[in-house]
């Protein structure tokens, strides 16, 4: 692995515009200040009847109808991009990050005793994206569990590498359902009430839903079109840890292969990482998987947070959520408090904090996610 | 050099591995999940049977893409292989099993062994744990030309040395087809063609069983 490295002379990527619409409500700010504050907006479902689940908590977004008109996902793009409509590139290649898309029409049906339930949904769902987004790309879903989104903005990444585009816009999405909150409910992977990421006595994850965008696109055409930057995307690494279905690796190899592939791809030494935004699920095994690999990657205690305390795991999007909120840490020198921390465990000693802190300048950022079927994205940013 | 170097391919009736001119036909002697315990894996696949069909039929597939390339793979040794996948229907069938399941036990009892395959992602992961592929690991898919997209996916992921070496590949319900692709293959590995040759056999809109045999023909060529 020592010679893997992208070569300088290729092309650069940057991002260029961003929003996100999460249980806070629309925007970044929204989810940034709250974030900072320490709060949860992860509450008692009234959505439908978990009463038979291990937990009736999740995060979720006001106002939007389930099982209505449209899709919970498709609801929330409409929200998210309602003042960006006509500002995406034409020539932007669509790129959408989910795990379970538009499965509420599915639920809907069989609710329903319908009889057309096998209709090909993907490509309807491309559609319905490409034509919120305001793209002429119909689009490509990518999938990937919890990582789909890091796995997303590393293939976006690629192809402005490789030349395959000057542009990609990055969309992620998952809401809470039925179906997904049994199924979590069934491998008793939730936290009775709000998940407490690296806790001593966190016990689950939380569900949440979002939805989220990143425009990406060469350095080159960000100067030649004048756009701010807002973040660049130094490297990645995608692993897998080949071992289990649904639960992490005891010995953590494959986020750390992750980790030190992101940090050779990007040209970056352990010391240049200023914080960690972890995917901090809130689950016993995956919370002490991550501190394993970072104790292995690192040196030193780098300061590591996790926002799942406050919207939830909101899966798909969990990736491009994180990466916007680091990429405005990197920005503003400061990174969020871990919410719902109360007692460090052990292995998270000194490394997260209930606080916020101060981050020092020109260093990078890694985002780290962990999926089913021991997926795993590390993505570097500056 | 980015070079395809194994195909597998299989149906409910007969598999191949295509640079080895490897052509069976298994549906007189046994069943789609007997092969199974019929050679198809170097070592035993703990608990087949609880796959899902999506995942049996990836499996496979891609056992026989890896030996087609002359790929060992042991319970003991995992490498930084990557694997792409791609299909129709995504995890289609599997979401609706899961979820009429849950709905039949009065909306009270939900099954986490079905629920795991209700990800696209799910029929890859059960290939990577068995054949210990630890690069990088995803599900794409778009309204057309689903085995071009996620080959130059591989083709990225090569170029920029994310992975030595990619499985990647389609299938449906009824057959699936898995490429083995490596940067710099060894010199005593098979090779069958550079990458910009196999996606122009690729591009072409012909089923995949005419694509096995395009390749066929080009080793044939070679020979």
């Amino acid at each position: 692995m020592e010679n893997r490295r992208i070569p300088e002379n290729i092309i650069k990527v940057v991002a260029v515009a961003s929003d996100m619409i999460t249980p806070y409500g629309k925007g970044t700010k929204a989810c940034w200040e709250n974030i900072f504050a320490g709060r949860t907006a992860i509450s008692k479902l009234n959505r439908f009847n978990a009463s038979e689940f291990q937990s009736e908590y999740a995060a979720t977004i006001e106002g939007l109808e389930y099982h209505g008109k449209d899709s919970l996902v498709v609801q929330m793009l409409a929200s998210l991009f309602g003042k960006f409509k006509g500002l995406i590139p034409s020539d932007a290649k669509l790129l959408v990050a989910t795990t379970k898309g538009e499965i509420d029409l599915i639920e809907e049906k069989i609710l329903a005793g319908k009889k057309d339930v096998t209709e090909n949904s993907q490509t309807v769902f491309l559609e319905r994206v490409s034509s919120i987004a305001g793209t002429k790309d119909k689009g490509t879903i990518i999938s990937a569990a919890c990582s789909s989104a890091g796995a997303a903005i590393a293939r976006a990444s690629a192809m402005i590498k490789c030349g395959r585009a000057e542009c990609v816009i990055v969309v992620a999405c998952d809401s809470v359902n039925e179906f997904v909150y049994s199924g979590f409910s069934s491998l008793m992977a939730l936290d009775k009430f709000t998940a407490k990421p690296f806790d001593k006595n966190r016990s689950g994850l939380s569900l949440g839903e979002a939805a989220a965008f990143v425009l990406l696109m060469s350095k080159s055409r960000s100067r030649r079109e004048n756009r701010e930057i807002i973040g660049e995307v130094l490297g990645w690494g995608l692993s897998d840890d080949a071992n289990h279905m649904t639960g992490p690796s005891r010995s953590s190899e494959g986020l750390i292969l992750a980790l030190k592939k992101a940090l050779l791809s990007a040209d970056a030494d352990e010391k240049d990482v200023a914080f960690i935004s972890a995917h901090g699920t809130g689950t016993v095994y995956n919370d002490s998987m991550e501190m394993r690999a970072f104790n292995a990657v690192f040196k030193d205690r780098k300061p590591i947070y996790s926002i799942k305390g406050g919207i939830g795991h909101t899966m798909g999007a969990a990736g491009l959520v994180e990466m916007i909120i680091a990429m405005r840490a990197l920005r503003e020198g400061k990174i969020p408090p871990t919410v719902n921390l109360t007692e460090a465990d052990s292995d998270a000693e000194g490394w997260v904090s209930e606080r916020e802190r101060s981050i020092p300048q020109n260093k990078i950022a890694l985002v780290t996610n962990a999926g089913f079927g021991g997926i795993n994205a590390a993505v570097v940013l500056g | 050099m980015m070079a395809l170097c194994g195909i597998g391919w299989i149906n409910k009736e007969e598999y191949m591995c295509v640079m080895k001119r490897l052509r069976v036909r298994y549906k007189d002697t046994t069943s789609f999940d007997g092969l199974s315990k019929k050679g198809i894996f170097s070592y035993p696949f703990k608990n087949f049977g609880r796959l899902d069909d999506v995942s049996k039929m990836v499996c496979y597939s891609t056992a026989l893409a890896l030996k087609d390339a002359d790929e060992s793979y042991s319970p003991d040794h995992k490498r930084d292989m990557g694997i792409i996948g791609t299909n129709t229907d995504g995890s289609l069938q599997s979401d609706i099993d899961y979820f009429k399941d849950y709905v039949d036990c009065d909306r009270k009892l939900s099954r986490g062994n079905l629920f795991i395959y209700t990800l696209p992602t799910s029929p890859l992961a059960e290939a990577a744990i068995h054949f210990g592929l630890q690069g990088p690991l995803l599900y794409m898919t778009a309204e057309k030309a689903k085995l071009p997209l996620v080959i130059r996916t591989a083709e990225d992921m090569l170029r920029l040395e994310e992975s030595q070496s990619v499985l990647v590949g389609i299938n449906n319900k009824d057959e699936a087809m898995y490429f083995v692709f490596k940067k710099d293959p060894e010199p005593e590995s098979p090779v069958l063609c550079e990458i910009s040759k196999a996606i122009s056999v690729i591009e072409k809109e012909i089923s995949l069983l005419e694509m096995a045999e395009e390749f066929l023909m080009i080793q044939k060529g070679k020979c």
